[in-house]
């Protein structure tokens, strides 16, 4: 039977909660033995703290060490918060990138993915992105959650999407073989598939991946075609940097309007671009659901506004907590929108090497 | 100059000043200029500008790159005196800075000869232009094998910069991707050059992180790359990869009487600072090596130490760190040689961070010790004995062979063989080079085809 959750957790678009008590509510939620689920209560047998009393903060966040590689065996069912009841209502199993190593596996839960849509789209109605529009998603779907989210945003703003799906894995795995002819035919068979959707239709919303985009940029023919339809590039899934994105946005595509998200699968969601991001591309996350710190790797200790540091991300809902993760991200750290849990990121690029396996980026 | 030296990255739209830039230190580690590093976006619209650029025509061309290669040498560009250049190339560097300016003029040399020098590579039937009256009737036409052409340059001696402007000179589009290690030389000359009319989507500068480094080579149509035997060995099996590695130079006195040539063998090991290709890494003795090692020893032993910039200074110069790292190295590998030279060290500290590589002689007792084939970026020379029983082998994969001899049946086999790329006979130092005589075979043998036109 389901449990009602304390309203802090889903509290309206419109009516933030104070961070303190929205964490005191979560830890209330994945703990108690009635709604938690079944690998927190387990796994809260093996912490040194007791998460309902001692985390009650921001800070105290940290208390928790990173499960996200235990990930790659749980279970998904058991992340499944046992407050939801036999109403429960599971989108899908959706997995990482697989960037480092066998993939983490998260449950995906519908009234989060309301919670996600409603806010991601409220920021482009914010920045004038087109309604009832055709998008063409040149993205991963198959395991990978992207995909899903990116038809569910299209619908919300009245539109609809074409898709072409794209392998990341199989790029990754080319890449690492040395097989970079492969993984190039590979990604020009997408842009094949993108170009005629392209030519035929009024596409005005191109979602895609930078090595994408970049390598789009080599076609004068898509550039052309992209510069006449479309008006606004969402680009997320891998890492943009400064100068690439400068050049996209003064001399290839000088017209269009670039949104950068910053996903991850184990935040369930994207940080989006912070409008009027300059020359720094400045992510701001769904406080307080999604947080944010930037610290010395060494240290844990947050770095100071302005400086380099690796991303640390947690995430906070009714549907699931994944707290204290240390992502494969450098970035530097931004002072946060007022009211905002933790801190936004900017110039986010990748750790060369993780866990002793170097990463290999490929096109997600 | 307290603010560092920006060393933009030059494009087809002109000058472009990344946000990632990576320091370019002088010897003693204190930054002195920001090179921009260039993502690979703007490796492949860079490329694809040059591919839509018209190539020049020849007259005009052969007029601008010498009109540059004056300026390169003598003018100011983008802000620096020819005096300023050269100070900060042997600072950067740490070649000395007299090395640093007859470069300048053997590069002004080459701009204003680079048309001339190509032609000396064409096929004695092959003409110019599809409208030469020759191919009346069927001729042989020489035509570029591509339209883009890029270089991975190297930053040891900014001599290197000499020999794509033989490319330039054919009509090739050309990117020059810098050595991270001395870029100034580069930058200055696509400058002079763009300055002169060349047209900037016909020639850019590219520099880059080793991540994006590949993808010019795989966007060009050929490629000439420097390097170390490692990336000869990747390049090995591409057609469109010219590699210049290292040069394993040498000189064989295959005469007994060697004392006459002492002085071309201590300048073939010396001069340049010992940093270039064509600097002599192995001698080769018919009879004893003792004495003429010990000879060459007490020449170079009497070599000063001295900063780069000094007009004096003849030795190259390093951070002291790297400088204790290629020490430890020639020591590691002079297992079974004995030290004439260099065994105490080859290091001497100016007190700045920087340090001075003194020369090293090692006696070898074979010809054929693995040692031979060490090619280290100072004065450092190996000296084995040889015979005419022991032939070619020991002196096969050579840039460049000064043999002083007189047999002419020896010359003529180290001529035919393959493996060795420019013979010296007699007292001329392997580092002689000359605008017209190849350097490894003419470049033009790389870029150039004959192809038939019949009218």
């Amino acid at each position: 039977m389901a449990v009602a959750a304390d309203p802090v957790l889903t509290f309206p678009p419109d009516q933030v909660p104070d961070p303190e008590e929205f964490i005191q509510a979560a830890m209330r939620w994945h703990f108690s033995p009635e709604t938690g689920s079944p690998y927190w209560i387990e796994r809260a047998k093996t912490l040194d703290f007791d998460p309902r009393r001692d985390v009650r903060t921001f800070d105290d966040l940290q208390l928790f060490p990173n499960i996200v590689n235990e990930l790659r065996q749980v279970p998904a069912r058991d992340l499944v918060p046992q407050g939801y009841g036999s109403s429960v209502e599971v989108i899908g199993i959706y997995e990482s990138g697989g960037t480092t190593g066998a993939p983490k596996r998260v449950a995906y839960l519908a009234d989060w993915m309301d919670r996600y849509v409603t806010w991601s789209t409220r920021q482009m109605e914010e920045r004038g992105h087109p309604r009832d529009a055709h998008w063409l998603a040149l993205i991963p779907s198959g395991p990978h959650l992207w995909g899903e989210v990116v038809a569910r945003q299209a619908r919300r703003r009245g539109g609809f999407t074409s898709t072409i799906d794209l392998d990341p894995r199989w790029v990754k795995k080319c890449l690492a073989e040395g097989r970079g002819d492969e993984a190039g035919r590979y990604v020009e068979h997408i842009l094949a598939q993108g170009e005629f959707l392209l030519e035929t239709q009024d596409i005005r919303v191109l979602v895609v991946t930078p090595p994408l985009l970049e390598r789009l940029a080599q076609h004068e023919h898509l550039v052309k075609l992209v510069n006449e339809k479309v008006r606004v590039i969402i680009w997320s899934g891998a890492h943009m940097d400064a100068d690439s994105r400068h050049l996209f946005r003064t001399e290839v595509f000088p017209d269009v309007q670039l949104f950068g998200n910053y996903g991850s699968t184990m935040i369930l969601c994207g940080a989006v671009e912070r409008s009027g991001s300059e020359d720094e591309c400045v992510f701001d996350p769904f406080a307080p659901h999604v947080s944010f710190s930037v610290v010395d790797p060494e240290t844990g200790r947050p770095v100071p506004y302005g400086e380099r540091g690796q991303v640390v991300m947690n995430h906070i809902s009714r549907s699931a907590l994944f707290p204290n993760n240390l992502e494969r991200d450098v970035a530097t750290r931004i002072r946060p929108l007022a009211g905002q849990l933790g801190d936004s990121v900017a110039d986010v690029s990748p750790v060369r090497t993780f866990d002793d396996e170097v990463v290999i980026e490929g096109v997600y | 100059m307290d603010e560092p030296i920006q060393l933009d990255a030059l494009g087809a739209r002109g000058a472009f000043r990344a946000r990632n830039r990576l320091t370019v230190s002088d010897v003693t580690g204190r930054p002195v200029a920001e090179l921009s590093q260039v993502p690979r976006l703007f490796v492949q619209r860079g490329l694809s500008a040059l591919r839509t650029a018209t190539p020049a025509g020849s007259d005009e061309l052969s007029a601008v790159i010498a009109r540059a290669g004056h300026t390169f040498a003598t003018d100011t560009v983008g802000g620096l005196s020819a005096q300023e250049y050269q100070y900060l190339v042997s600072r950067v560097s740490g070649v000395p800075v007299t090395v640093v300016r007859s470069a300048t003029r053997r590069i002004e040399r080459a701009a204003a000869e680079a048309y001339r020098s190509v032609r000396c590579a064409r096929p004695a039937a092959a003409v110019d232009r599809w409208q030469d009256p020759v191919t009346r009737g069927g001729g042989a036409v020489w035509t570029r094998r591509g339209d883009v052409f890029a270089v991975h340059a190297a930053g040891n001696h900014p001599g290197v910069h000499s020999l794509w402007l033989e490319a330039l000179a054919m009509g090739y589009r050309v990117a020059v991707r810098p050595s991270g290690r001395e870029p100034f030389t580069p930058h200055r000359l696509v400058t002079a050059l763009r300055e002169a009319g060349i047209g900037d989507d016909r020639l850019i500068l590219l520099p880059t992180d080793h991540h994006v480094a590949d993808d010019i080579v795989r966007g060009a149509d050929l490629s000439l790359v420097y390097g170390g035997d490692a990336v000869v060995h990747k390049y090995r099996a591409d057609p469109n990869v010219l590699t210049q590695g290292p040069g394993r130079t040498k000189i064989l006195l295959a005469d007994g009487d060697w004392a006459s040539s002492l002085d071309t063998v201590v300048a073939s090991i010396s001069d340049e600072g010992g940093v270039a290709c064509v600097n002599a890494t192995a001698v080769f003795v018919a009879g004893d090596p003792a004495p003429v090692a010990a000879a060459i020893a007490e020449r170079l032993a009497a070599l000063p130490s001295l900063p780069p910039e000094d007009d004096k200074a003849v030795l190259p110069v390093r951070p002291a760190a790297e400088a204790r790292r290629t020490e430890k190295y020639l020591l590691d590998h002079a297992d079974g040689g004995v030290l004439r030279l260099g065994g105490d060290g080859i290091v001497d500290e100016l007190g700045d961070g920087s340090a001075v590589l003194r020369p090293a002689v090692v006696q070898l007792d074979r010809p054929d010790a693995p040692q031979l084939a060490t090619e280290l970026p100072f004065p450092c020379v190996w000296v084995a004995p040889w015979s005419p029983d022991d032939g070619v082998g020991p002196l096969r994969n050579t840039l460049v062979l000064t043999v002083v001899s007189q047999d002419e049946r020896l010359i003529g086999r180290l001529v035919d063989e393959p493996s060795i790329s420019n013979v010296h006979v007699g007292d001329h130092p392997t580092h002689r080079m000359a605008p017209g005589i190849p350097h490894d075979g003419y470049l033009a043998e790389f870029l150039m085809r004959s192809k038939a036109v019949i009218r």
